[in-house]
């Protein structure tokens, strides 16, 4: 059930950001930093409301996965991408090394690996997908 | 000639930069073949071999190689001292710390909005955020948050058209300063 909580996590983290980063036009800093705050806040204020781990782990979860959602809408990234980098960004966060822990920037590294590993997989697929319709 | 030390320019910077998650993936898979975990292990893999071979469709770079102003780059230590004061003098935690570090960050392009300059700060100042994340383990005292900020500082100037507007860029280049630092203090002690 944590495992799920986190999954969950990243794909709202992720798709929250960018929806406030582009469509209410607040900038990626501010959107991932605003809702970092207030998911931060929030568990800082309630430390009680969830279990241990999830207390713990959350507000990190959240705060890295907002990473993914900074990318500028120029880039040309759907919502669906973006959930799915989140949901990889979790799985890497569950799989992590703990030699990483207390190293600032790690999550970062970690949305930035997400990221860009979805990006190549949807690439790659709408290129499959274009070879096949021009030989239609 | 210009435009060939133009691509000259981004193939060394983008391996270099790519370097980064290539050590955070190939520590995770030492990691995970020391408690065999092959599931884990398969996926770090084959992320790692994604990226290695799919990253050259992407076109994530600017034509132009060019570089963020030193006046610009200065607020990433400014950016990571900040942070670490309030995680560690504060008590705040990381999440918190970076956050408000970043909103308020977020806000200084409203103090002026003519201003090209304030403009400009956000990004590294949360750049800096991220180094600031550092637990106390890590980065025992404020000198090495400074130093991994001035690093950081110098990859995010380096960085400007690189991986342009792409989510956890920021990260990584903070990332990149914590462990060079890390490798540096390790080898002198």
């Amino acid at each position: 059930m944590n495992e799920l909580i986190i999954l969950i996590t990243g794909i709202v983290g992720a798709t929250l950001t960018f929806y406030v980063s582009e469509q209410l036009k607040q900038g990626p800093v501010r959107s991932s930093a605003l809702l970092s705050l207030i998911i931060g806040l929030f568990f800082y204020f309630f430390p009680e409301l969830f279990n241990d781990y999830l207390t713990k782990n959350i507000p990190l979860v959240f705060i890295g996965a907002s990473f993914i959602g900074m990318v500028s809408a120029k880039v040309k990234i759907n919502y669906l991408s973006l959930a799915i980098a989140g949901c990889l960004f979790s799985i890497i966060y569950l799989n992590k090394s703990d030699f990483f822990d207390g190293y600032g920037g790690a999550l970062g590294a970690m949305a930035f690996i997400a990221l860009l590993t979805i990006m190549v997989i949807v690439k790659m697929f709408y290129r499959k997908k274009q070879k096949n319709s021009t030989h239609k | 000639m210009q435009k060939r030390k133009n691509k000259t320019n981004r193939f060394f910077g983008a391996t270099a930069f790519l370097l980064i998650p290539f050590v955070f993936l190939a520590i995770t898979v030492k990691e995970n073949i020391e408690s065999k975990d092959t599931a884990a292990i398969c996926l770090m893999v084959a992320i790692a071999l994604i990226i290695l071979f799919g990253y050259k469709y992407l076109n994530l770079h600017k034509e132009e190689h060019a570089y963020h102003k030193i006046a610009i780059a200065l607020w990433v230590p400014i950016g990571a001292v900040t942070c670490y004061f309030l995680n560690i003098y504060g008590g705040l935690g990381v999440v918190l710390a970076a956050a408000i570090t970043g909103v308020v960050a977020s806000f200084l392009p409203s103090l002026n909005k003519q201003s090209v300059y304030l403009k400009a700060l956000p990004s590294p100042i949360y750049c800096g955020a991220f180094v600031g994340m550092s637990s106390a383990v890590i980065a025992p005292s404020i000198g090495f948050i400074v130093a991994a900020g001035i690093l950081a500082g110098v990859l995010y100037l380096l960085s400007k058209n690189l991986f342009h507007q792409i989510g956890g860029k920021l990260g990584t280049l903070a990332f990149g300063g914590v462990i060079i630092v890390s490798l540096i203090s390790w080898l002198i002690s």
